[in-house]
């Protein structure tokens, strides 16, 4: 409250506020997973729409309201994405077009990145190793920031506190001109985590009150664009953050482990607008560095994209591509090194009545090996006014991580990359303010790797055969009576993922539904709105879930729920302001996303945002 | 593996004698869990599923999880060993805890659930129990600070002492008032006076101690190396090695199996690159030494009823789900397998 009086007091003049946009006419460029990714199911979340999420982690955002299932070790702690059945490491993350996973483990911690660092969310579903390049064997996340030219000066001040300690704070400032624009954001966030819990690992089960959950986070992102001219532009972002978390430990363990995760990132793009295409260069550069405890790993990649997308004709376009990447290892056990390169070309077709086509083709080479034939074709189908349908087919690919290949005892230098072939198809149903989209996957994982236990060292073996198929149902309608407006969302996933026999596994592993992944999850939500006033109540349900891969154990289902009240635009003496109201956990539900690991109980929060 | 059938009916003797000498005492009915075989499901590291399943060898019965059906709740530990000491079954979690349970029924009796960092092993002595421990570990993963913790009851409680050893101990045995400990990194075997609460003594010995046993009348240490494993009994009159027996049998994990006639089944492992695994056949007062008895992959656990003379290998399949266990003849032939919980680790013959 302090910094809240500080900043009231620093900002107290008022500065041009404006909810309204200036919009000009301004050249676009999509992201290629939109502008090639045809037959493909997505998912986009705007600014607006995710501004109730802005002190939250983006795995709370996917667990809320997206159909993929979020693997949480508890609040706060690491947290992974399972697209379709698949393991953490076969989901690519993108910050502005910078792969963010860790070339050490293959995946990211959803839990530390925060909301308040990006502007947009997309979710692409499928293998999509010919778009997106290495780790798309199931799906992908997209975080960017937004186009920043000519909007009105910004100064927002938000403040969150909670149940548990709770409190967040952040600043975001933006300055734009037809020609420029600046965004900064400064961010910190405390959660002591200290929630009541049932100890099932001593007798009579005692409420606990959690002691080793803190986790502590801060950051600063700024983004700057700047139109050179009317045909070149020049886009560059850098975002740190420092994440400091008490590593929760599994009911029955003791441990007090303290993991600190520091990273830097900065993405640099350069447009040039010609007039038969468009000619792009991009770089980027991660450097994540971690203490377990007092073991340090540090990872560094750097990136240089170069393209060139053109108009052939009017039915057809082009995109020519090459991407070098230099990874760099040192971590407790090893230090490696390596270069890879990569060559891709997407064409998209649009020559027939109703039909759009996008055929993807990337090469990658990397130490002496080669991923030589990449594919995937995809088809948008308008059918009629109401209905299209959707269908690609594509390969994805992960090559083995470098703690896989180089890791000290157990890593296997000769493993193979992780590869998926995948087919699907939706439809969509559109009409007047209802939509309905249903879509049918089918995939196949080869050589998963997996590691085991070979007498007492641990070795990372290309193991195992995955099948999964399933269906996704996503519904939106949007209503008015009167002033009142209403959108219910609700949405229903089936996802049947399973282990191929396989003479090197026991055979009680064969044919069953991988662990962690539960064949049912549903969600909905019910949004009412009158001038100022929002309120929303939303749930889910997650199935149960088996524990190992014999599915010996089964994990009962849950289901939660939340609700949001919030006032929006009022004025606070010279200030305008949002305040909103927030309940986790509304049903006070005990549950455990993964065995042994306790989830906190109903909490409550007030956020308080002032537009300066 | 830090019980064997000798052990066991050491400890049932002592117990016997114990109760005998107790008027008005009335005896405990024979309960579910008192015979048959008591598998120890070790669990995965992370998940704290370790368990305990019990097998009736006359029906082929397998009971799962009889912790949490007893107790209405998870184990929620790694199973790193079960004692059978004072009437009593003490589970040792190396993550942490000692469950304590009635061996009839497994309904839980009382716990030590703090102060304690990686218990391995436990022994009662004077009405106390006591745990080695790994202690923490330090930033290079290295335990510098491990010890043997003393609660005063045998139903548990609190840590009332640490008593400091050299570093990873492993298996502990009772002698009248004092106790062994197989300090498996430093290669000693330490002597604590259980009344002092203090080591009074250290025996330095070859390879890394791992499992105590009784056999003719005496104490012995199985220890193991990279090329040899080592048998060593005690003078207990002064705590000073007695006889060393050395057999040239490489790779030794320090599972071990006392069948009948003396013998004993030792599991190998031949680590990288090729990672086979073996039950070696060892006798140090008979003639019997076979080194590559038996051979496979992926064991994890041994045990023998002598019963029956039935050979038990636990097999933890990647700890990707549920163990096998396959069982043994005399002459190595396999006679049946079944599925067990997951990360089998040993068996206590009861």
């Amino acid at each position: 409250m302090i910094l809240f009086v500080w900043v009231v007091l620093l900002f107290g003049q008022e500065v041009e506020k404006s909810d309204t946009l200036r919009l000009q006419e301004i050249q676009i460029e999509a992201p290629v997973y939109q502008e090639y990714g045809r037959g493909k199911k997505r998912i986009s979340w705007n600014k607006e729409e995710l501004k109730n999420y802005t002190n939250r982690s983006i795995a709370e955002l996917l667990a809320e309201k997206s159909p993929v299932f979020i693997r949480q070790y508890g609040p706060g702690m690491l947290a992974s994405s399972n697209f379709r059945g698949t393991s953490a490491g076969h989901t690519a993350i993108f910050w502005n077009g910078i792969p963010l996973n860790s070339p050490s483990l293959g995946q990211s911690d959803l839990s530390i990145l925060p909301m308040i660092a990006v502007d947009q969310v997309d979710l692409s579903f499928g293998s999509d190793g010919a778009l997106l390049g290495n780790e798309s064997l199931s799906g992908s996340i997209h975080l960017s920031s937004e186009s920043l030219f000519n909007q009105s000066p910004t100064l927002l001040f938000q403040q969150e506190f909670g149940s548990f300690g709770q409190y967040h704070v952040g600043l975001k400032g933006g300055y734009s001109t037809e020609k420029l624009g600046i965004q900064t954001k400064v961010y910190y966030q405390n959660n002591p985590n200290e929630y009541n819990y049932r100890d099932f690992s001593e007798a009579g089960s005692p409420i606990k009150k959690q002691d080793h959950a803190a986790f502590q986070q801060k950051g600063f992102l700024q983004d700057f664009q700047w139109k050179i001219n009317s045909n070149q532009q020049l886009k560059a972002s850098y975002w740190w953050n420092e994440a400091i978390r008490e590593i929760q430990p599994v009911m029955g363990s003791s441990t007090h482990d303290i993991q600190t995760d520091e990273s830097h990132r900065f993405s640099l793009q350069y447009l040039q607008y010609g007039r038969k295409g468009i000619f792009e260069v991009q770089s980027g550069w991660v450097k994540d560095r971690q203490y377990f405890n007092q073991i340090k790993n540090e990872t560094s990649s750097l990136f240089l994209n170069t393209d060139w997308t053109f108009n052939q004709t009017g039915n057809w376009e082009i995109r020519l591509g090459s991407r070098g990447s230099l990874i760099s290892g040192d971590l407790s056990t090893y230090s490696a090194q390596e270069v890879r390169w990569e060559t891709y070309q997407f064409i998209n077709f649009s020559g027939l009545k109703n039909l759009d086509f996008s055929l993807n083709l990337r090469q990658l080479f990397y130490e002496d090996q080669v991923v030589p034939f990449i594919p995937s074709l995809g088809m948008d189908w308008r059918i009629s006014n109401e209905f299209s349908l959707k269908t690609s087919f594509g390969k994805g690919f992960k090559i083995p991580t470098l703690n896989d290949r180089y890791w000290e005892p157990g890593g296997n230098p000769s493993l193979l990359p992780e590869e998926s072939w995948q087919g699907e198809m939706g439809v969509l149903w559109q009409k007047r303010n209802f939509e309905s989209q249903l879509t049918h996957y089918r995939l196949k994982v080869n050589n998963w790797i997996l590691w085991q236990p070979e007498g007492s060292i641990w070795i990372p073996e290309n193991l195992r055969q995955v099948r999964n198929q399933g269906l996704e149902w996503d519904n939106k309608l949007e209503t008015k009576i009167g002033k009142n407006n209403l959108t219910f969302n609700w949405g229903y996933t089936y996802t049947n993922a399973v282990n191929l026999p396989n003479p090197e596994e026991s055979s009680s592993f064969w044919n069953k539904q991988l662990p962690y992944t539960p064949q049912h999850q549903a969600r909905g939500s019910m949004t009412f709105s009158r001038a100022k006033f929002s309120f929303q109540f939303s749930s889910q349900y997650v199935g149960p879930r088996a524990t190992t891969l014999d599915n010996s154990r089964i994990m009962e289902g849950y289901f939660l729920a939340q609700t949001h009240l919030s006032v929006e635009n009022f004025n606070l003496g010279p200030f305008k302001t949002n305040i909103q109201f927030r309940i986790q956990n509304l049903l006070n539900k005990e549950y455990q996303v993964l065995y042994l690991r306790p989830m906190p109980g109903r909490s409550y929060h007030i956020n308080l945002s002032i537009q300066l | 593996m830090k019980f064997n059938a000798i052990q066991l009916l050491m400890a049932l003797s002592l117990a016997l004698t114990l109760f005998s000498c107790m008027e008005n005492d009335p005896e405990r009915p024979l309960g579910e869990y008192d015979t048959g075989i008591l598998i120890m499901n070790e669990g995965s590291f992370g998940a704290n599923d370790g368990e305990v399943f019990h097998l009736n060898p006359s029906t082929g019965m397998i009971k799962t999880n009889i912790f949490e059906k007893a107790n209405s709740r998870p184990f929620a530990g790694l199973l790193e060993d079960i004692n059978y000491e004072n009437d009593n079954l003490y589970l040792v979690a190396n993550t942490g805890k000692i469950e304590i349970v009635n061996p009839g029924d497994f309904t839980s009796l009382g716990a030590v659930t703090s102060d304690l960092d990686q218990p391995r092993s436990l022994t009662v002595n004077s009405g106390k129990l006591f745990i080695s421990d790994y202690g923490p570990y330090d930033e290079n993963y290295g335990t510098p600070n491990s010890y043997i913790a003393v609660v005063r009851n045998t139903l548990g409680g609190s840590v009332t002492k640490k008593i400091p050893v050299s570093r990873k101990p492993e298996d502990l045995i009772s002698f009248g008032k004092y106790i062994l400990v197989a300090g498996s990194e430093e290669g000693k075997v330490e002597v604590i006076d259980t009344e002092k609460e203090e080591v009074i003594k250290i025996i330095e010995v070859a390879g890394k101690p791992a499992v105590f046993y009784e056999a003719a009348g005496k104490i012995w240490l199985y220890s193991t190396g990279s090329d040899e494993v080592y048998f060593y009994s005690f003078h207990l009159d002064n705590f000073t090695l007695a006889t060393t027996n050395i057999f040239p049998i490489p790779n030794a994990t320090g599972k071990i199996a006392f069948g009948n006639n003396d013998i004993m089944y030792l599991l190998t492992s031949s680590g990288w690159p090729d990672y086979n695994d073996g039950i070696a056949q060892v006798s140090v007062l008979g003639p019997e030494l076979n080194p590559n008895w038996y051979s496979g992959s992926g064991f994890y656990g041994i045990g023998f009823d002598t019963t029956r003379g039935e050979l038990y290998v636990a097999n933890a399949n990647g700890f990707q789900g549920n163990g096998t266990i396959t069982v043994l003849d005399e002459n190595g032939n396999e006679l049946q397998t079944f599925e067990s919980g997951r990360g089998p680790s040993g068996f206590l013959m009861r």
